[in-house]
């Protein structure tokens, strides 16, 4: 396993207390594989990614439990040096807001030289070569001459390819996209799914997509973590899920897309809305609003139940949900 | 369709885009919307499908009147809206209004969700007599699925969807005959955006609402709409019933636009036609001659030709394209395996 999150946890200190982002989340990824980590805001996904990368703000965030084992470190452990050299070389991030995260007043050549002069020492000429070729691969035409331009002279899409053109710099083995087309349009999200697809592909990189869109996950991912409330609450490979999910919220989010057959009648819709990190309901997290739930839901916390030898459910009444 | 009660024919809205402080020369214009028709009927939803920067929002902004067109007309049962000032606006603005997209920073965080949503008859008091609005407000927070007693509480008291509620609250209190909704659900989390739907659903069938529905994600706007109009650079580029554009679509662009929605079904991964459009859609203000999809169009020939406009006067249905270009498609000889185009009985219109 190229990296294995074990029982991860992680706090946020705020004004109404603390806020429990993530509770014992474990998944892993092989190299070449893609992993789909679905859930809504506030679920915890974006906030284990960044406890993986290293990229957590603490405080007042703090990570009060759990291992992160990367090509068989735990990055935990390391020192802050030790992991800025993890970090970019080994593993990369493509955060979803390209504009925001590129620096405005230097100019992207610059910015994608900077991993060769920083992380590998090359002289700034040759970083300039690698710049272009990395522009050119991932196909944003003309860049010898747009290597001297600005982010905000590229369009959505193009400054979306700059940043997977820098996650992908130094060719490392683990990439993190959190959310990396939710602010392009349909077209362009295609073309960007595409390039990415065919990158992960050719290099054989491990990918974590951090998505909340169905779609998404069903065109790109090998496996699927559905995170609600700090925890995964189903596991499983891709087509299983789909065909029968095995925990309640699966099940709703797939049942309030709209579909065809479904045309004038009302949506199945969720009832109510996801909890405050402050205050977690006891037992299942997702009991106030859950069809299934009973007295027991209300008390005891399910672990991940093994539904089969790949897939899991934290659900007390998995097979019922499993059987629709 | 029922007897349309908005009528917008050739409706264009040209930003200025100028040079020089002293002497200010306009240099050129950003063709936000560049020739757009269509009508709605009473009771009924259009859906207006489009990627940013298509100008859906800007024509969303001129059916209530935020922005001037430049040209062309808004007819609401009739009367041209685009030339009313005064009072005679006022009254149509009454029965025309919008719910915004980001709950977020469509509500003053200053007042109080009984002021927001009671804001409205301060103009318009003739709906709410003033010892009445309180019971008003509290009805229609009702209506929305919140709790009455919440009308002393602010916005930042509110998840995203009870904050989209309250944005249709808002749009309800006068009750108006139609409400532009522009991308309503897009800010929403996944699980509470199916509530919002069902309930714009409902209230449209107690309150006989016309919707016209803007949004980018294409399975929600089938569901809501009865005809969707897609459009692409300033224009709508094809129109039809909600099944004729996703089962049948007969431009190019439409076709593109279906094939790179993702389909929730891993099954379906292999076994999809998908049609990749390369490049970035042009700049509004350097709009390509004759069509202005042949920038990104994969059927398109070495010709600046105008493109045709038909019409099936069966359905009220027409496309933008070239007659040639889908011709091509129907009989098989297209380079995509693409559902047929049906015909209707074609005239030219233009």
């Amino acid at each position: 396993m190229l990296l294995e999150v074990r029982d991860l946890h992680v706090e946020f200190r705020t004004r109404d207390g603390i806020a429990r982002a993530v509770n014992g989340v474990s998944y892993g990824v092989d190299a070449g594989e893609t992993l789909a980590v679905l859930g809504e805001s506030g679920s915890g996904k974006s906030v284990t990614a960044q406890a993986v990368m290293g990229i957590l703000d603490i405080p007042p965030g703090r990570i009060t439990g759990g291992e992160v084992i990367f090509q068989g470190r735990d990055l935990l452990k390391l020192k802050e040096e030790e992991r800025r050299r993890v970090r970019g070389a080994e593993m990369a991030m493509i955060f979803q807001d390209a504009l925001s995260s590129l620096n405005p007043v230097i100019s992207v050549g610059d910015q994608l030289a900077e991993m060769f002069t920083v992380h590998r020492g090359m002289s700034r000429k040759d970083a300039r070569a690698k710049a272009v070729e990395l522009m050119d691969r991932v196909r944003i035409p003309a860049a010898r001459e747009r290597v001297r331009q600005y982010p905000h002279q590229f369009s959505g899409g193009m400054r979306q390819r700059i940043m997977i053109a820098m996650a992908l710099a130094l060719e490392p083995a683990l990439i993190i996209a959190d959310e990396p087309t939710t602010a392009l349009d349909v077209t362009v999200q295609a073309q960007v799914m595409e390039l990415l697809a065919e990158l992960q592909r050719e290099l054989r990189m491990g990918l974590i997509l951090i998505t909340h869109d169905l779609g998404v996950v069903a065109d790109v991912a090998d496996r699927i973590a559905v995170m609600y409330a700090g925890r995964i609450v189903e596991s499983a490979p891709v087509h299983d899920i789909y065909k029968a999910p095995a925990h309640p919220y699966t099940r709703g989010l797939l049942d309030s897309i709209p579909r065809l057959d479904q045309k004038g009648q009302e949506l199945y819709a969720i009832k109510g809305l996801p909890p405050s990190l402050t205050h977690i309901p006891p037992g299942c997290a997702f009991h106030p609003r859950c069809p299934l739930a009973r007295d027991v839901c209300r008390t005891d916390e399910p672990p991940l139940y093994e539904v089969s030898a790949t897939r899991g459910s934290a659900c007390h009444f998995w097979r019922e949900c499993l059987n629709g | 369709m029922a007897e349309p009660i908005l009528e917008v024919r050739d409706l264009v809205k040209h930003y200025p885009l100028t040079q020089g402080i002293l002497f200010r020369k306009q240099i050129g214009a950003v063709r936000a919307v560049d020739g757009v028709d269509f009508a709605l009927g009473r009771g009924e939803t259009l859906g207006i499908v489009g990627e940013s920067g298509c100008g859906k929002s800007t024509v969303a902004k001129m059916l209530v009147n935020l922005e001037r067109p430049t040209g062309g007309s808004i007819r609401y049962k009739g009367e041209d809206i685009t030339r009313l000032s005064g009072r005679a606006l006022k009254a149509v603005r009454r029965n025309i209004q919008m719910v915004f997209q980001d709950p977020y920073t469509s509500l003053n965080p200053r007042m109080t969700v009984g002021d927001i949503i009671g804001e409205p008859y301060d103009i318009h008091p003739e709906v709410a007599p003033k010892g009445d609005r309180r019971r008003k407000v509290q009805e229609l927070l009702d209506v929305v699925g919140l709790n009455p007693e919440y009308v002393n509480r602010y916005p930042h008291q509110f998840s995203g969807g009870q904050r989209q509620r309250i944005g249709i609250a808002r749009g309800l209190a006068l009750r108006p005959e139609v409400i532009v909704a522009d991308e309503p659900v897009s800010a929403l989390d996944v699980s509470v955006q199916a509530q919002v739907v069902n309930l714009m659903d409902r209230l449209q069938s107690e309150f006989g609402l016309a919707y016209v529905f803007i949004a980018h994600d294409l399975s929600i706007v089938r569901h809501i709409s009865d005809r969707v109009a897609v459009m692409y650079l300033g224009r709508i580029v094809e129109t039809g019933t909600d099944t004729e554009i996703y089962e049948h679509p007969t431009h190019p662009y439409t076709q593109a636009l279906l094939s790179a929605v993702p389909v929730p079904d891993p099954e379906a991964r292999e076994h999809r036609e998908r049609i990749i459009l390369t490049g970035d859609v042009p700049s509004p203000t350097n709009i390509p001659s004759g069509c202005r999809f042949r920038t990104r169009c994969w059927k398109a020939r070495g010709t600046d030709a105008e493109t045709g406009r038909w019409r099936s006067t069966a359905t009220g249905r027409w496309t933008d394209a070239e007659t040639g270009r889908w011709r091509s498609t129907a009989t098989g000889r297209g380079d995509m395996a693409a559902p047929r185009p049906v015909y209707g009985t074609r005239t030219a219109v233009r």
